[in-house]
């Protein structure tokens, strides 16, 4: 088992409490992550995994720090 | 359409009919051609032979949505080069409507001799400006509104641009007593006060409708382009840029390491908490504030935001990520009510939060401020407005003010600051920054949120990346589309070519279309060559590149062979 934090952001994150430590089988993935979560992957415009850009395939580790945003838009 | 030229020198107001060789240009793309054209690259860009130009885009006064955006151009006095820069408000409907393809400030009036021109339907006239001179844009709009017109449209200037310092904006009122749209980048307030233009009136155009070629074409392009905005997820009444405004992505940028703190020493902001645009939503409706407001005529992102204090008493209108950015964290404040006060200021001083916030930061470095102390970061902007030294130093612009206090780390790129990306973390928007003929300027190609095409912290595929946004981004410059607007025109250009030639009946192609916007980056990267900016113009600080930015301990290292090709495919 791993143990990662998760934060959600903007619209994500009503829907579950913003922050929150989540327990994942060894070599869990963002997409696991995210299931558990019941986030609509639609819905997810972007996916950083200790602040670096990540994709659903990514796999996670017991150090990561997870994050979810809507889509946004820079300008 | 027509041409409106403004003799400074003699103060003489000419219409012309549009020469063929503006014809088919507006906005960004107008502006590019007139300096080329018209104006002598290697001139004084606060003097005489320089020229200011207001110009709708091409879909200025049609009623598209988010299409009304005011461009104002001129040569740079920061930047020494072609520069652009556009608004929101009303003016840019209006000087459609009112068929309006430019107005073209020339020469120069005695110093001390302010004018306002006012604009009333075919008509306009130089008035001798009495009363505002000294004033702020606040007191500016209101004193002109009252006389003109509530409705009349209001282009000004604060102290900022009477002294012609280099981090003058340019201020456009909007609908119901709006304020603060700023034309903010480059120095253009400065260009308009060494007029001594201090502000443009015009009357609300009653009953005007642009004539079009194609009626049915536009209504059905309009319609569909508006839905689709309507639509997207980032951008309709359920996206971020609707709910949370510009400050949508203040916790994302943090959280990639590229956010500015404390003069671009670092890329993450322990007082992000208080600063995110969820946090802004929530204060401003709690204290009868407003989120979701509209800066343009029938806009259907509303992004806007109006920041009240505990009061309900509006502070600032609107608070946007990239003064967050360069007025707070980079300044190391963490409270969005300091923020809006020192936006406030900037707003009625006209000046550019950006180049303004890096100005402070690098005073700060040079230990004429403190850090997170809002106070001594108050009492240096303050100096802006009575024209101080200091005041007109920093008002002036990072590189000046690095310049002057000895301080080699100047988040700047050919002669202007930096907007709120780190471009170590963020490398599409160094390639941007350091390669676009405007300068360090995200609305020139700005690569955040950009997933699944190039990693932000690695440097393959920058260069491509670069150069695609700064041709999009040409494009919705010359049209008067926000920069917001693009993912309908970015997914189906057929749109916008429709809407166009539904307005005007060229029978542009996809093809021509593109051949245009890419027209805009030649002439104005040889406005610039001409200008005798070279390569060593186009580059990030030294100091980025030797630096590490944490948390991600990066610097800036896209290949130098990469930075001097991005045009190649051009």
């Amino acid at each position: 088992m791993l143990e990662i934090s998760v934060e959600l952001f903007g619209q994500l994150s009503p829907l579950s409490p913003r922050r929150q430590a989540l327990d994942l089988a060894n070599h869990a993935t963002v997409q696991d992550a995210a299931k558990l979560l019941e986030l609509n992957a639609d819905e997810i415009g972007l996916i950083t995994i200790n602040g670096v850009q990540s994709e659903m395939q990514d796999q996670l580790t017991s150090d990561s720090r997870l994050c979810f945003f809507p889509y946004i838009t820079g300008g | 359409m027509k041409l409106l030229r403004v003799d400074m020198n003699q103060s003489l107001v000419q219409w012309e009919p549009v020469p063929p060789v503006y014809e088919r240009l507006g906005g960004r793309a107008l502006i590019a051609r007139l300096l080329l054209e018209e104006v002598p690259p290697t001139c004084d860009a606060l003097g005489p032979k320089n020229k200011l130009i207001f110009t709708p885009g091409l879909l200025g006064g049609c009623g598209a949505t988010a299409a009304g955006r005011l461009s104002v151009g001129a040569k740079s006095p920061l930047t020494r080069g072609a520069k652009e820069a556009n608004a929101g408000g009303t003016a840019g409907d209006a000087l459609g409507k009112l068929g309006i393809k430019a107005v073209v400030i020339e020469g120069r009036a005695p110093r001390g001799n302010w004018s306002i021109l006012r604009i009333r339907g075919g008509s306009a006239e130089l008035l001798p400006d009495g009363d505002v001179p000294g004033s702020g844009t606040y007191r500016t709009s209101d004193l002109l509104q009252e006389k003109y017109g509530a409705t009349s449209t209001v282009i000004s200037i604060g102290q900022a641009g009477e002294m012609c310092l280099g981090g003058a904006g340019i201020c456009v009122t909007g609908e119901a007593g709006q304020r603060s749209n700023h034309a903010a980048r480059g120095g253009l307030g400065a260009v308009m006060g060494s007029k001594g233009l201090k502000a443009i009136v015009i009357d609300k155009p009653v009953g005007k409708v642009v004539p079009y070629a194609d009626e049915e074409l536009f209504r059905t392009a309009a319609r569909n382009f508006a839905q689709k905005l309507i639509n997207d997820p980032k951008l309709g009444t359920k996206g971020s840029q609707h709910l949370y405004g510009t400050a949508s992505i203040v916790a994302a940028v943090n959280e990639m390491g590229a956010f500015p703190t404390r003069n671009f020493s670092n890329g993450n902001f322990e007082g992000l908490e208080t600063l995110r645009g969820e946090y802004l939503r929530e204060v401003t409706l709690n204290r009868g504030g407003q989120v979701g407001t509209r800066c343009m005529p029938g806009c259907v992102i509303a992004c806007r935001n109006v920041y009240v204090d505990t009061n309900s008493k509006p502070i600032v209108g609107t608070l946007q990520f990239e003064t967050i950015a360069l007025l707070g964290s980079n300044l190391g404040l963490s409270s969005l009510d300091e923020v809006a006060q020192l936006n406030r200021m900037c707003n009625d001083f006209g000046l550019d939060t950006i180049e303004t916030g890096a100005a402070l930061g690098v005073a700060i470095e040079a230990g004429l401020g403190k850090f997170g102390d809002f106070e001594s970061i108050r009492r240096l902007l303050a100096q802006v407005s009575e024209g101080t030294v200091l005041g007109r130093l920093i008002g002036s612009g990072a590189v000046a003010t690095g310049r002057v206090l000895g301080i080699r780390r100047v988040p700047a790129a050919v002669g202007q600051a930096m907007p709120g990306y780190d471009p170590r973390s963020l490398k599409g928007n160094g390639v941007t920054y350091a390669t676009s003929p405007q300068g360090a300027d995200h609305t020139a190609g700005n690569a955040f949120g950009a997933r699944k095409e190039v990693n932000p912290l690695g440097t393959q595929g920058q260069k491509e990346l670069s150069l695609k946004l700064q041709i999009i981004a040409a494009m919705l410059d010359s049209t008067g589309l926000c920069l917001f607007a693009r993912p309908p025109i970015i997914t189906n250009p057929q749109l916008m070519v429709d809407m166009i030639n539904g307005r005007y009946g060229w029978g542009w192609t996809v093809e021509d279309y593109d051949r245009a916007n890419r027209e805009v980056l030649r002439t104005e990267l040889e406005f610039n060559r001409l200008a005798g900016l070279t390569a060593a113009d186009y580059r990030i600080p030294e100091y980025m590149c030797d630096e590490p930015l944490p948390p991600h301990n990066v610097t800036f290292d896209v290949p130098t062979s990469d930075m001097a090709s991005v045009f190649e495919a051009l």
